[in-house]
């Protein structure tokens, strides 16, 4: 009922609807509409394809990836797996090297995913298809046809088709959903076409059919020619002609199983559609997970609970599509059980139960997923779910995502880098780790040979983004110990496509890895630091032959960039290396010379960051600390530790922002080159100038301390005369002005330094220590103390006017 | 179709009755309803589920013959929110599970259990209200002494509680502020959900009152009273929990309190008016205290008390009275600031730091370019 007023409503006419499907149904060709991953289509095709017997299906799929069919079809390939077909544009015939990529030398890549489930209608009609003998032939437009350089103007890419998007958008199911009250697009179908009950597939096939041309018919122009819908129907056209032809079969004797939304596409549109770029094509299927699925979106996209449909596919196959409800329930209250929460099978009987009865009210044939969670929380949840609900929402995420993960026939063959990923797991003695869902922590000392390996490995690895390997601690960045690396590592669902991913770049993982590295090199241009960090990733990744033409990029770098903050990052970057220099094998000499002249070229660039603008500050104050860290650590005929001093004087000197100039001053301060005394005259002549100059004080104080907090406490004495004076010195106003910024300089003392602060203050004032403050005298005496005490401020209050 | 059942006995319609029970007060959309109901309801209801739905989220006009005259009969929206927790609450009541409502003070589960209690069962009166002082014979029975002490222990004799009532009658018992009983006083409740009777060993010939197909209990609780006197693990068992949020959108808090004040006005019969921007002001006010964050992304400090709907709506009939019986009649935004101070400020004086902080840090700043505003934040300032 709610249809036949939501396409009135939609200002259809229902009589001219209704031709439009008779049209479509009575076509010689039979065409069978599906919506991706839905459990009741599947069902329906399957039987729709029984009792047709066509000779050949065409099916919604890469047209690229027709060699693909026995692969998948095969016995040893278990879903969930995806379709991969990637594209590269060697030539740029797109002409968008550049824009697409990271640089004009750099291929732009597209790739696309197109998942496959159990219960996809599209798998499942390439089973029956295996079954029959039918052939399968995939009609979709490649994806690479549809990549158009930008226009002018156009900064987004054009959005991936996606059938449920022209659909949920159109005037027609705008209507429906506001008069049936459906929340979502997955409620809507749930209700309308997911009835495992359902026997007929001609009445499903002619109700869906019924339901598309009513969308179609008021959806979004403009959004389909945006997705290009009308050139993968004229693919789809082309393809289902010629292979008819060729062939030589009659339409009946073929069937097409696509999209609901296309059935409605123009038969008698002839036009070419559009020619496929030259570049490398690449297509392969690999295994996938249904926690993959669940993440999904655009086309091919995925459901919000594949473990769940998967049920009611199995359930519905076998002749008990009664017990969905009861059978989700009871795998959900499981997952509560081991969360510890005791729900028993009188609340799974409840739920069922409820499910039932909602679904009743809420006018559907069966219960839906969202009857089942919120009878659940129903029953289940005592209380606010957001709060006595947390378990039993996270069980029924993972009861309806489920952990299944596919597996794809070795007759395929893997790809090279997948093949190198797997064989050097094994000569690594890493193989335990693949395929299971265990985390392995891995602790390396990298002096042991296989440790060594291990390291460089996981290094490339990580490198490339595979999920796969995480280092937590190590590297001589966190734990102070040279040697020693620890690694978590965990095979993902992620990790296969993600390496298939890589192909791109390389047959190996060490080929991938060195791409990839190429590749950022030539993106980071002249920047020292991030130049610098490439060269340690390249030594990470024990790349001997990267390693020299890194240094020399390094060196050009070095020379080039006028940053301090730069330098003072590759300077790090250099003295990490170094320390690392005589294991790794690299030669002394040449990192000698980079880090002389990384160190000469930061202390030179100083005075250039000494008026910094105020988000850039803190990588100022950061960097001065890094520099300085290396001059106290490094030998004195390496790094002249008075070309530091003269700049940071120069700096000081120069500087027109109060908070750097306190950091110059501080850090001279820290290497020596200036007394604490020093830094309390230069607050105490701030106390003497005009108002305007005397509120920077509180800048300048945050930044000595920014940088030096031991030596400045050295000499605290003075400094709290300083800023005792500039107190007195100063106005209410100012006063309230330099607040602010004086509080944030004494947080960046910690407690002790806070402590002796205090304790300098207090004496200052004739206060003694600190205990002799805090400790209260007991007894008759202080009883007495504090009763005068007492007297006296009553006798000062009397005569206050109150 | 089932038989439908007769229509709810007469209930008190006097002008004089300060508050009508919703069977009264909606009497004419539930009799349209029941005429227009094409479902049929389950045992001893006088509507289907689907007809209670919609007498509670409304949104129709239906065309029934009240009072001998054919007329159309408007079903107006009884509760403001997700209809789902509805649909959710109404299959409790059909099921073997009692129904208990949960939510802060003021998010209308008395409100909704009262209805629910007219559409299902035409009463809404079979009402126990939990205190500490709540007693196993006011959940069972009692007797008259006098009559016991002459006669002894008689059918007679017996005086039902109202959960008997609705046993007797297979109608909806309604128990409000469960949680305020003591565990002793709630477990009473655990035979009479599980074995859906009540024993009177004192009556030994007739020692059992067996609940006819369509009892239920419609519970409500407070969260802020979780962990006074919670519910033992028997008796949760034996109910589904429906929890109620406050409400979540501006618009449809602004559309409640329209609706309440409107309703309230009317049974005080206050000629004063209450504009939709002192409403949509009001709502502001109070959304953004319980947020603790205003639109403009100020964060604030959140008080302790619950800043409901009810609490707005509250803070509106106050401000009418006031306006009526010592302003001009028309209710504006000081009328509005006046009354803030006593909905924010109950238990705990910090309270009153949050609300100070609002009036300096959000409605000063709007005060600069609104007059309502500036009205607003001078009669706070002047409260506070």
């Amino acid at each position: 009922m709610a249809k036949a007023a939501a396409i009135a409503d939609a200002g259809l006419d229902a009589a001219e609807v209704g031709r439009r499907v008779d049209a479509v149904l009575s076509d010689a060709l039979y065409w069978f509409p599906v919506r991706h991953h839905s459990p009741n289509t599947a069902r329906h095709v399957r039987a729709a394809i029984a009792a047709r017997k066509p000779q050949v299906i065409f099916i919604e799929g890469p047209f690229e990836a027709n060699h693909l069919v026995p692969h998948i079809t095969d016995a040893a390939t278990a879903p969930p797996v995806a379709i991969y077909s990637s594209y590269r544009d060697d030539a740029n015939v797109l002409g968008l090297n550049g824009v697409a990529s990271a640089a004009a030398d750099i291929p732009a890549r597209f790739a696309v995913w197109y998942p496959l489930v159990p219960y996809s209608p599209e798998y499942v009609a390439m089973k029956a298809a295996a079954e029959t003998g039918a052939e399968v032939v995939f009609i979709d437009l490649p994806h690479h046809a549809l990549i158009k350089p930008p226009g002018a103007g156009e900064t987004q890419p054009p959005p991936e088709p996606s059938d449920d998007r022209l659909i949920t958008t159109s005037g027609f199911y705008r209507h429906l959903a506001e008069a049936a009250g459906y929340k979502s697009w997955d409620e809507a179908w749930d209700s309308l076409f997911e009835n495992p009950h359902d026997a007929d597939h001609e009445a499903f096939r002619r109700e869906l059919a019924t339901f598309c041309c009513a969308a179609r018919m008021t959806s979004d122009h403009a959004a389909e020619q945006l997705e290009g819908t009308v050139e993968r129907e004229r693919h789809f056209l082309k393809v289902i002609r010629e292979t008819l032809a060729a062939k030589k079969l009659k339409p009946d004797q073929a069937m097409v199983v696509c999209g609901g939304f296309h059935l409605f596409l123009d038969r008698g549109d002839r036009a070419a559609p559009p020619p496929c770029p030259d570049g490398i094509v690449y297509t392969t299927v690999v295994p996938y997970s249904y926690f993959r699925i669940s993440e999904m979106s655009g086309y091919g996209a995925g459901n919000r609970a594949p473990q769940f449909y998967q049920a009611c596919y199995d359930l519905a196959m076998t002749g008990r599509a009664g017990d969905i409800a009861m059978d989700h329930a009871i795998t959900v209250l499981r997952q509560v059980r081991r969360a510890g929460d005791p729900l028993s099978t009188a609340d799974a009987i409840a739920i069922t139960h409820h499910a039932g009865m909602l679904a009743r009210l809420r006018g559907r044939t069966h219960p839906t997923l969202d009857d089942i969670h919120d009878a659940l929380v129903t029953c289940c949840c005592k209380g606010n779910p957001a709060e006595e609900g947390t378990k039993l929402l996270a069980a029924m995420d993972v009861a309806g995502v489920g952990t299944r993960i596919g597996k794809v026939t070795a007759k395929l063959g893997r790809l090279p880098i997948v093949n190198d990923f797997h064989t050097q797991l094994s000569d690594l003695e890493l193989g335990e780790v693949f395929g299971k869902e265990k985390k392995l922590a891995l602790k390396l000392d990298k002096r042991e040979p296989l440790a060594a390996r291990r390291s460089a490995f996981l290094h490339r690895v990580a490198y490339v983004k595979v999920p796969f390997a995480a280092m937590t601690s190590g590297g001589g960045d966190f734990s102070g110990t040279l040697f020693r690396e620890d690694w978590q590592l965990k095979w993902d669902p992620r990790t296969e496509p993600h390496l298939i991913e890589q192909n791109l770049y390389g047959d190996t993982i060490e080929a991938a890895a060195l791409g990839r590295l190429r590749e950022a090199m030539a993106k980071v241009g002249t920047h020292a630091g991030k130049t610098c960090e490439q060269l340690v990733e390249a030594v990470n990744m024990d790349m001997p032959d990267l390693v020299q033409s890194a240094a020399d990029a390094c060196g050009s770098a070095i020379d080039a960039d006028p940053s301090f903050v730069s330098q003072a990052a590759a300077l790090q970057h250099l003295g990490h290396l170094d320390q690392f220099a005589a294991f790794r094998g690299l030669r002394r000499d040449t990192l000698d010379d980079l880090l002389t002249r990384c160190y000469d070229r930061a202390c030179f660039a100083l005075p250039d960051a000494a008026s910094a603008p105020e988000q850039e500050q803190p990588h100022v104050v950061d960097s001065l600390i890094a520099v300085a860290e290396v001059v106290q650590r490094g030998e004195k005929a390496r790094f002249d530790r008075s070309l530091f001093a003269e700049a940071a004087r120069t700096a000081a000197g120069v500087s027109t922002v109060p908070f750097l100039r306190g950091a110059f001053f501080g850090l001279l301060c820290e290497i020596r080159e200036l007394p604490a005394e020093a830094l309390a005259a230069e607050v105490s002549g701030l106390a003497r100038a005009a108002p305007a100059v005397m509120v920077t004080a509180g800048d300048l104080l945050d930044g000595m301390l920014a940088v030096s907090r031991t030596s400045v406490m050295l000499g605290a004495e003075a400094l709290v005369g300083a800023v005792d004076e500039l107190l007195k010195a100063a106005d209410w106003e100012s006063f309230l002005v330099m607040l602010p910024r004086l509080r944030a300089a004494i947080e960046r003392l910690g407690r002790s330094q806070k402590e002796s602060l205090a304790g300098t203050v207090a004496r200052r004032y004739g206060l003694g220590g600190h205990e002799d403050v805090t400790a209260m005298p007991g007894g008759l005496s202080a009883t007495a103390l504090v009763a005068r005490l007492d007297a006296a401020v009553a006798a000062t209050l009397k005569d206050w006017p109150l | 179709m089932a038989k439908k059942p007769a229509p709810a006995a007469p209930q008190p319609t006097t002008a004089d009755v300060l508050r009508e029970p919703a069977e009264v007060r909606y009497a004419d959309q539930l009799e349209a309803l029941r005429q227009n109901d094409a479902d049929a309801p389950p045992a001893n209801w006088r509507l289907s589920p689907r007809s209670v739905l919609l007498y509670v989220v409304g949104g129709k006009t239906l065309k029934a013959t009240i009072g001998g005259k054919p007329t159309e009969v408007p079903i107006t929206r009884k509760f403001f929110g997700d209809d789902g927790i509805v649909e959710r609450a109404i299959v409790t009541l059909a099921s073997e599970r009692a129904l208990l409502l949960v939510g802060e003070p003021g998010c209308g589960k008395s409100w909704l259990s009262e209805h629910l209690a007219a559409a299902v069962c035409g009463t809404s009166l079979l009402t126990i209200q939990g205190t500490a002082g709540t007693t196993e014979e006011h959940i069972k029975y009692s007797w008259n002494i006098a009559r016991v002490i002459a006669e002894g222990p008689t059918p007679q004799n017996m005086i039902p509680s109202p959960t008997m009532v609705a046993m007797r009658a297979g109608g909806l018992l309604r128990f409000e502020e469960l949680t305020r009983c003591v565990p002793d006083v709630q477990d009473s409740l655990v035979s009479i959900l599980s074995d859906k009777a009540v024993a009177v060993p004192e009556l030994p010939n007739d020692n059992m009152v067996f609940a006819k197909p369509g009892f239920n209990v419609i519970a409500t609780a407070n969260t802020r009273d979780q962990g006074v006197n919670e519910l033992s693990a028997a008796l949760k068992r034996r109910f589904n929990y429906v929890y109620i949020p406050i409400i979540g959108d501006q618009k449809t808090e602004v559309k409640l309190v329209q609706q309440r004040s409107a309703e309230l006005l009317e049974r005080y019969n206050l000629p004063a008016k209450l504009s939709p921007s002192v409403i949509e002001l009001l709502a502001t006010v109070f959304r953004e205290i319980r947020n603790g964050k205003s639109t403009d992304g100020v964060s604030l400090k959140k008080p302790s008390t619950p800043m409901s709907t009810a609490e707005a709506i509250g803070v509106a009939l106050d401000a009418a009275l006031h306006s009526r019986f010592f302003g001009a009649g028309e209710v504006g935004p000081a009328d509005i600031a006046r009354n803030m101070v006593g909905a924010v400020v109950k238990e705990d004086q910090e309270d009153k730091v949050a609300l100070k902080e609002y009036a300096t840090l959000v409605a000063k700043k709007r005060a600069a370019k609104d007059k309502s505003w500036k009205d607003f934040h001078e009669a706070l300032v002047e409260q506070l």
